[in-house]
């Protein structure tokens, strides 16, 4: 599913130079569920940029859903991000939107047919506990239940992958538990989960493979 | 799907609000502008054309040719470049014609001791002889005739009515580029703004895997709406203009340009100005689509 192979990420800020990630090599299976741990800095989102193609690595290779990454064009790119669900610490919803119209605009741009639109999204809301609040606007909305909004938007559109970095950051401890019961019930659901967070405690509590990185570097995979 | 980027095209124009508004004002008034010369140009063309029709050259002779030098003369003229039809006029039909033309005053004529006008022959040459280069060197042909005296009428004032006319249109061209340009760069202006609070949209199709033209579709679709829209209040507004302007207008036209009606824009007419304003809408919202993103 994932394949990195000596990756490393440099910035370049003017004529300094930044690394960001060194030398991290790693596989994920399909199927599995991976936390990615480590504190702020360290390189996870970083890292998770590379894996959805925002980002190209400065050294390495990167396979993802059998494709080499960074060799891939602009519609390949895209056509590579219909197969993933990408999930952000600050939830990006679209403010002047519903919770359905967030979670159905992206079903638009992909091409639904209309007639499946209005199914799936409920499909999605309902699998994340939020039918009741479809017509609410994301202003109206708690933190909690805009992370659950975009899971629902992410898993709409059935990804073969979730890539998930900090949803829980801004949350408290309850909806957090939340949030992560949601993400291990989309993983019960045969999608492999990418979970990115800076709380090492959280990362125990899933017990799951977990990657620990820190000053860009892969310290430990156990699990 | 195409009824979905329409919506979003339209959501976006509503977003850009009084910038979109000035981009489709500005059309309008360009496209009014380059309608109104367009509508002008078109009239003094028709204009040209039937004073063309009309347009006669006149072959003063030296002295009256009698009926068989008058038929041999009438064919060899016949037979220059540029002449379509000659009428032979002799002295006896000259004078009769300025008795009518003086009417009741045609005593007048009668008191003369011997007829004064000359005999000629009255030519209408022929398209290309009543163009400026066509008709002066059939000018010059009849006036090395042996039996010329002089050669009157011309086209000369016609083909500077006809110069006049292209001047006019370049001016209108140039009045609606200018004004084309200002709206260009308005609705690029409008279209930046749109990209601008967009940006969270176009984030999310980038990160969801949308298809290119998906996410850039919009951005054009809302710069030719503004296009067609600036388009469309140009054509009402000329149309409006030609109902309430036309009539009161009219009889000065008949008297000067001698046509019976202005006309108005024909339909190719209008579809060009709607195309235009489209494709102004568009270039702007492509424009703005550059300036903004990597």
């Amino acid at each position: 599913m994932i394949e990195l192979h000596r990756v490393s990420k440099v910035y370049s800020v003017g004529p300094v130079k930044v690394p960001a990630l060194s030398d991290v090599s790693f596989r994920v299976g399909k199927g599995e569920f991976v936390t990615l741990c480590g504190p702020s800095g360290a390189g996870k989102t970083t890292l998770l940029r590379l894996l959805y193609r925002e980002e190209i690595p400065t050294e390495g290779e990167i396979e993802v859903l059998r494709q080499d990454v960074t060799a891939l064009t602009r519609s390949q790119v895209a056509a590579l991000r219909r197969s993933i669900g990408i999930v952000f610490q600050d939830a990006k919803l679209l403010p002047g939107r519903t919770v359905y119209e967030n979670v159905a605009f992206v079903l638009r741009v992909l091409g639904t047919p209309r007639r499946e639109i209005t199914g799936r999204v409920f499909d999605a809301l309902r699998a994340v506990g939020l039918s009741a609040r479809a017509q609410a606007y994301p202003p109206q909305l708690s933190q909690g239940e805009a992370q659950r909004a975009a899971l629902a938007r992410a898993v709409a559109r059935k990804p073969l992958l979730l890539i998930a970095d900090e949803p829980t950051g801004n949350l408290d401890e309850g909806m957090a538990a939340e949030v992560i019961e949601i993400v291990r019930d989309i993983w019960a659901g045969g999608t492999t989960v990418l979970f990115a967070t800076h709380q090492a405690t959280l990362a125990a509590a899933l017990k799951q493979r977990t990657l620990s990185l820190q000053n860009g570097r892969l310290l430990k995979d156990e699990g | 799907m195409f009824g979905f980027l329409l919506g979003e095209a339209l959501r976006d124009l509503r977003r850009a609000g009084r910038v979109a508004v000035s981009a489709i004002v500005l059309i309008t008034l360009s496209l009014a502008a380059l309608g109104a010369f367009w509508l002008l140009s078109s009239n003094l063309a028709e204009a040209v054309v039937q004073f063309r029709e009309r347009v006669k050259i006149v072959v003063y002779l030296k002295r009256e040719p009698s009926s068989g030098e008058s038929r041999a003369l009438v064919e060899r003229v016949r037979a220059l470049p540029g002449v379509a039809v000659v009428r032979y006029v002799g002295k006896a039909e000259a004078l009769g014609t300025l008795k009518q033309v003086l009417g009741k005053d045609a005593a007048v004529a009668d008191a003369l001791p011997q007829n004064p006008l000359p005999a000629s022959l009255e030519i209408t040459p022929t398209a290309e002889g009543a163009t400026l280069e066509g008709a002066r060197a059939l000018v010059m042909r009849l006036g090395a005739l042996p039996e010329t005296d002089e050669v009157g009428g011309g086209v000369e004032w016609m083909e500077q009515f006809a110069h006049g006319r292209r001047l006019l249109w370049l001016f209108g061209l140039g009045v609606g580029a200018v004004l084309a340009a200002a709206a260009i760069l308005t609705v690029t202006t409008a279209t930046t703004l749109v990209l601008h609070a967009r940006r969270d949209e176009m984030e999310i199709m980038r990160l969801v895997g949308a298809p290119e033209h998906v996410v850039r579709l919009p951005l054009l679709l809302q710069g030719m709406m503004q296009g067609l829209l600036g388009a469309m209040l140009a054509i009402w507004l000329l149309v409006g203009c030609y109902a309430i302007l036309g009539p009161r207008v009219e009889p000065l036209v008949r008297e000067t340009l001698g046509l019976a009606r202005l006309t108005f824009l024909r339909p190719h007419n209008v579809a060009f100005l709607m195309l235009a304003g489209t494709l102004l809408g568009g270039v702007g919202g492509i424009l703005a689509r550059g300036r903004a993103e990597p």
